[in-house]
């Protein structure tokens, strides 16, 4: 299955899986992907309900209903790379897509519960594979022209043809398998799934629907893939999504004005978005965006802050220009992994029999004192964390994963039977040939965090006699030796694209191109890693909720034994926005934040 | 002088050769491609090569280098892979707004410094010397770098002054005024140093020329001393500065990258640091080539100014 | 006067970085994870109740992680310690209240030994650097004036292209040639030779047009009749006249850099640790934060002052030579 990913830069958006990623200096990034299934993320709006879950204050002024009208400004750090969604995985390219598109049904970021959208409702059929739902009536595309199930098989024809090639295609497969989609009439899709699939139709979320009156000839003829480019004249964009867009001008602003045939409408019935216009600033540099936002001249960054800006925001917030969101914990937690291909450190290397054992990592687990690395990365903002599910996903948490405790003295029995002792007494261990044990640690330049945790990581394995090279690289170098195998070790995050672990098979299967230790394998190079495949599938195949529980529970436990990847502290998402905006539905699961619900924000003007 | 022009062209052309040739192999050469960086971590190595294959990055780096190299030939100077449209369409504009940006920075620092460096280095003392002399060695030893944070934040902590993009919201139409708000950080952050260099240089030239024999032959024959200033000494002594304006104006034009991005100028040097990035090869070679067209003129323009000011350096 | 101020100046800077392992109390890479960006510590002299004391400091105490916000503990005084453990001062109470002359950074290091032990790189690869540049481009630029023609065209040119072509790029792809893990002196060298090519067109252009119109001046002709050869010409006689002009150049390029080699860490040519660098230092200190935490701004303030004396210096013993000098 497949996932996507979307690199991005510092702002990536998509949810999904596990996907990681970096950053560099001015933004660099990638990241990655992730699961299995659903690429695309983003959303549409909201629900007007605006209760942030997870304590945000995002809540609407005063009570009544929010203004209509006024404009807002965002930012994004890179340009998009497509209008057209199908083609590109980057978070602006996704963030365009979910402020112009709309999908048959949302996952609600903020509530994790599937709502219904342009579906208005649906039924599972006795089998479990198949779906039936009934759109919404009487909407129109931007352009007026009547949406029906005919532009709902268009999209699946679209992400599923072989010359189109869609980034999202693998997305929308189960095992590999395409979903099968029929219209018995106008008003009326019926899904059926090749294999029982658990989340169901929250897979639809991924897909944005397009216009088959816009794009169909073009798919005919084998050109989808060039269509709607980045040089398309914006009036030829047209969607179902809240927004148009309006205005592109390369390397400087997406702009985009209200789509005044949106079909949503709020609890008082009416129409929605609540803004005229939102233009998304593209600003590599985090600083500059910062003072942007600080300045007045922005409204809303592309990420959470990072937390050394807190201090500066909070300056902010005290003279009342901008309010501060606690959005809890983060669903990602940045991560340090070997290269764990067999053969992978090259075939003279003899450290690889200690340097791809479990023991080391286990050694390692032991060693960093995770408090401390919370107090020294995140300034005291986050929480221990043992495994890539952290406490925020409050479904798939394994809570009763054992807690790593900080000891030194462990890990260095953990090291000495894997052969590293200090031989020569100098304080630092080597291995049964008296060679150093030392290894290179790769992390992104220019992601404060990143730069931070390794300089921990380095500190504290210093004390137990580890010598670590920290290499700090831009960000596509970084993507290229994690993705060609040529690394010792690497500290890095990569972002989860979906809640569901169902929904992130790339980063689970040892098939997966996300299983960044040791990529796309062909059969699994370990017994774990095959046990691990094993339950996945099972997992994924289950409508037994807790027995999905239960499975799952089961591979985080597999892989807190074998540590392919050690994860330390999850960061508290805070998120800075103007005062001027207000009825919000913050979320911690994904970037962006706020604008997943572009809809229903609104501004007092 | 027909001849002299066309060496001059004949040399410039093979700047614009050298320069983006180079930069296209040196980041060909780059750890990473297009496709890795589009895909990020969970490409997968099919999609990657599948994407390689098709913007032609899979080939040997010779024969893509020949390739483009034949359709430079023809003016076609490629596809920007991340902006999805040819080079040649995505620089003018950004060129454009790095030639603002340079030409109000170039113009403030030469109607600040060139004055100022007259008055100081006509009379040696003074309390308006003293300042003058003060201020600019001050402006000289502060990093570029750093004069740049420090106005944004003055610019952010006041809010007297714009400190990002161009203009503001998204009108499209140009509002002069709105253009000028919003060149007052990034300009003055280029023009400051500059503007003190150019003090110096012609402080110093000024100083000398005072001492020459025939500024005081033209004073002692009665010559009114502002006269012999601004009008003879001036041409003398506007030597040193000739010969670095088109330097100036050439490294001006071909990006300021520092500035552009901290001030978020949609010029070629933010362009071009966003190309190198992405790995957009093609991009990365057209930026290099204007970089190089401008400091092409840069040089010429400063040979033209050195000949003016001083007929002996004419061939 | 202020030539003595400039030389002043320089001296300080090239003193503490001589003497950086004494006058510094702390390693550049010790770390101290409860006073992440905490305040300068100050000596005091007088205590609560107005008794005079040997100088001491009062410690820090965090009021709010999040925030960086500290507040000093007025109740203890911790006394200083002077030339004991190799250090000329230091703190009695290192674990608790470390002496902070300068505060912390971000990864709770002393900015005050960070900046003396950054002065010994930044200065060294700045000032050697920028010395390559005029070797390299004094040499071209005297070769290309003096001889004219065909030599004059190729070395211009070729000066052009090292000028456009953006120092980022080679540093890339170099990279990528380069061992994964870097020792502090290899990277030395390497950002040494790519300043210094980096540099040299600015030297050589100036240097260029100064030697060819001296060239043509009587001295030079006379000098040329007298016998004398090429090169005793040109280091005689037209070299010295550039000597303004390579001041002024070489006040420029030292500040960029000191810069420069923190823009170029964004490629990987990065000092690793324990290696502190005032212009890695200078890039950690972002716009914004430097209301909350000025003392961050402090190898800005070091790279001023350091880079004010040497325009002192050079711009006053400047006077009297030059242009004039034909005369």
């Amino acid at each position: 299955m497949g996932q996507l990913l979307t690199r991005q830069p510092r702002k990536l958006a998509r949810n999904r899986a596990i996907v990681r990623t970096a950053t560099v200096i001015a933004a660099v990034v990638g990241a990655v992907l992730s699961g299995g299934c659903r690429p695309g993320n983003n959303a549409n709006n909201a629900n007007n309900a605006n209760n942030a879950n997870n304590g945000g204050n995002g809540g609407a002024g005063a009570g009544g209903t929010p203004a209509r009208g006024g404009e807002l400004a965002a930012s994004v750090h890179t340009d998009p790379q497509s209008f057209n969604r199908l083609v590109k995985r980057d978070s602006t390219s996704d963030l365009v897509a979910s402020l112009t598109h709309a999908r048959l049904v949302r996952l609600n970021r903020a509530t994790e519960e599937v709502e219904p959208w342009l579906a208005a409702s649906w039924t599972r059929a006795a089998n479990g594979l198949s779906y039936t739902l009934k759109l919404q009536p009487n909407v129109t595309f931007s352009d007026g022209h009547p949406f029906t199930a005919d532009d709902v098989l268009f999209s699946f024809e679209a992400v599923y043809d072989a010359k189109v090639d869609s980034v999202l295609a693998d997305s929308m497969k189960i095992g590999g398998k395409a979903l099968k989609v029929a219209a018995p009439d106008p008003l009326t899709i019926v899904v059926t799934f090749p294999e029982p699939f658990a989340p169901g139709v929250q897979l639809l979320d991924n897909l944005p629907i397009l216009p088959r009156h816009k794009l169909g000839a073009s798919l005919k003829d084998g050109t989808l893939t060039h269509e709607w480019g980045l040089g398309t004249p914006v009036d030829q964009l047209v969607g179902l999504g809240p927004f148009v867009v309006t205005q592109y001008v390369p390397g400087q602003r997406v702009v985009f004005g209200r789509n005044t045939r949106y079909w949503r409408r709020d609890a008082n019935g009416a129409a929605l978005p609540y803004l005229d216009r939102i233009t998304v600033e593209i600003i590599p540099d985090q600083n500059a965006e910062l003072l942007r936002l600080d300045g007045g001249q922005l409204d809303m960054t592309a990420t959470e802050m990072r937390p050394e800006d807190y201090a500066t925001v909070k300056r902010g917030a005290d003279a009342g220009r901008l309010k501060i969101l606690d959005l809890g914990v983060g669903f990602d937690a940045d991560s340090l992994w070997f290269n764990l291909k067999p053969g992978g450190l090259g075939p003279k290397d003899a450290r690889a029999a200690w340097l791809q054992h479990d023991g080391l990592r286990r050694a390692i687990s032991l060693a960093v004192d995770r408090e401390l690395f919370a107090n020294t990365v995140f300034l005291g903002a986050g929480v221990p964390v043992y495994g890539p599910i952290t406490p925020a996903n409050k479904k798939w948490y394994a809570a009763d994963l054992p807690r790593v405790p900080h000891d030194p003295a462990r890990a260095i029995v953990e090291l000495a039977s894997i052969g590293l002792t200090d031989h020569n007494g100098d304080g630092r261990i080597e291995d049964a040939g008296n060679r150093p044990a030392r290894f290179a640690l790769i992390t992104q330049k220019g992601n404060t965090t990143l730069e931070r945790g390794a300089a921990v990581i380095r500190d504290e394995l210093k004390k137990v006699g580890l010598t670590v090279d920290v290499v700090e690289l831009e960000g596509n170098a970084v993507i290229q030796r994690v993705m060609s195998g040529n690394y010792d070790a690497v500290y890095f995050r990569l972002t989860a694209t979906a809640m569901d672990p169902a929904l992130n098979p790339d980063f689970w299967f040892s098939s997966g191109s996300v299983h960044a230790w040791n990529l796309e394998q062909k059969t699994p190079a370990t017994d774990w890693e095959r046990r691990i495949d094993e339950v996945m599938h099972r997992q994924t195949a289950s409508f037994d909720e807790g027995e999905r529980k239960r499975l799952f529970d089961e591979v985080q436990k597999i892989f807190a034994e074998h540590l392919p990847m050690i994860h330390f502290v999850a960061p508290r998402i805070y998120v800075a926005v103007s005062t001027r905006v207000t009825n919000l539905t913050p979320t911690a699961f994904s970037r962006p934040q706020l604008l997943w619900a572009a809809d229903t924000i609104a501004v007092v003007h | 002088m027909l001849i002299y022009l066309l060496r001059r062209l004949a040399f410039a052309v093979a700047l614009v050769f050298t320069v983006s040739s180079a930069s296209l192999l040196l980041t060909r050469m780059a750890p990473g491609d297009y496709a890795t960086e589009a895909l990020g971590v969970g490409g997968g190595r099919a999609r990657v090569e599948e994407m390689r294959a098709r913007y032609g990055l899979n080939r040997p780096i010779v024969e893509q280098y020949r390739a483009w190299l034949a359709g430079a030939l023809h003016f076609d100077f490629g596809r920007s892979f991340a902006y999805d449209r040819p080079v040649a369409d995505l620089i003018p504009q950004r060129a454009a707004n790095t030639a603002i940006l340079a030409v109000t920075a170039l113009a403030a620092a030469t109607l600040v410094g060139l004055p100022l460096g007259i008055v100081s280095g006509a009379r040696s003392r003074g309390t308006l010397t003293a300042l003058i002399r003060t201020g600019s060695i001050a402006l000289l030893s502060m990093p570029p770098l750093l004069t740049s944070l420090l106005l944004v934040f003055i610019a952010a902590r006041t809010g007297w002054f714009p400190i990002g993009g161009m203009r503001t919201g998204a009108s499209s139409s140009v509002d002069i005024v709105d253009l000028l708000r919003h060149l007052v950080v990034p300009a003055s952050a280029l023009a400051l140093p500059i503007a003190a260099m150019f003090e110096r240089l012609q402080s110093q030239a000024m100083r000398e020329v005072v001492g020459q024999p025939y500024v005081l032959a033209a004073l002692a024959r009665g010559v009114p001393r502002s006269r012999v200033l601004w009008r003879d000494a001036l041409k003398a002594a506007l030597r040193p500065i000739a010969s670095v304006y088109g330097l100036v104006v050439g490294t001006l034009l071909s990006g300021s990258f520092a500035v552009e991005i901290i001030t978020t100028w949609p010029g070629l040097g933010s362009l071009m640091l966003e190309a190198l990035r992405a790995r957009d090869v093609y991009l990365v070679a057209g930026c290099a080539a204007t970089g190089s067209v401008f400091l092409a003129c840069g040089t010429l323009l400063s040979d033209a100014a050195l000949a003016l000011v001083d007929p002996r350096a004419r061939e | 006067m202020t030539r003595r101020l400039g030389l002043l100046l320089v001296l300080i800077a090239v003193v503490a970085a001589v003497t950086a392992p004494i006058l510094a109390p702390h390693a550049t890479d010790d770390k101290f994870p409860g006073l992440l960006n905490a305040p300068p510590t100050l000596p005091h002299v007088i205590d609560e109740s107005g008794s005079w004391r040997a100088p001491f400091i009062y410690p820090w105490t965090l009021a709010d992680r999040l925030v960086q916000r500290y507040e000093q503990d007025r109740t203890i005084r911790v006394p200083l310690v002077w030339f004991s453990g190799g250090h000329a001062v230091g703190s009695s109470g290192e674990a608790r209240a470390p002496l902070l002359l300068l505060g912390a950074d971000s990864y709770g290091r002393d900015v005050f030994s960070r900046l003396l032990f950054g002065a010994r790189v930044s200065l060294g690869l700045s000032i050697l650097a920028a010395l390559g540049s005029v070797m390299i481009g004094g040499l071209v630029g005297a070769v290309a004036g003096y001889a004219g023609g065909t030599a004059d065209d190729v070395l211009m040119r070729g000066t052009d292209v090292v000028m456009v072509l953006p120092a980022m790029y080679v540093a890339l792809a170099l990279r990528s040639v380069l061992p994964l893990v870097l020792a502090p002196f290899t990277v030395f060298v390497f950002l040494g030779l790519i300043f210094a090519m980096v540099g040299a067109p600015f030297i050589s252009r100036g240097v260029r047009g100064i030697v060819r119109s001296e060239r043509g001046l009587e001295y030079a002709v006379a000098a040329a009749s007298l016998g004398a050869g090429h090169v005793r010409i040109l280091a005689r006689h037209l070299l010295p006249a550039t000597r303004g002009f390579i001041a002024v150049e070489m006040t420029m390029l030292v500040p960029a850099f000191i810069v420069g080699e923190a823009t170029l860490s964004y490629v990987g040519l990065g000092f690793p640790e324990p290696v502190s660098s005032w212009g890695t230092m200078l890039h950690d200190a972002s716009s914004l934060r430097i209301a909350d935490f000025p003392w961050l701004l402090s190898p800005a303030v070091a790279i001023f002052l350091f880079v004010l004396g040497l325009n002192l210096v050079l711009q006053d013993g400047r006077e009297g030579l030059g242009y004039e000098r034909p005369l």
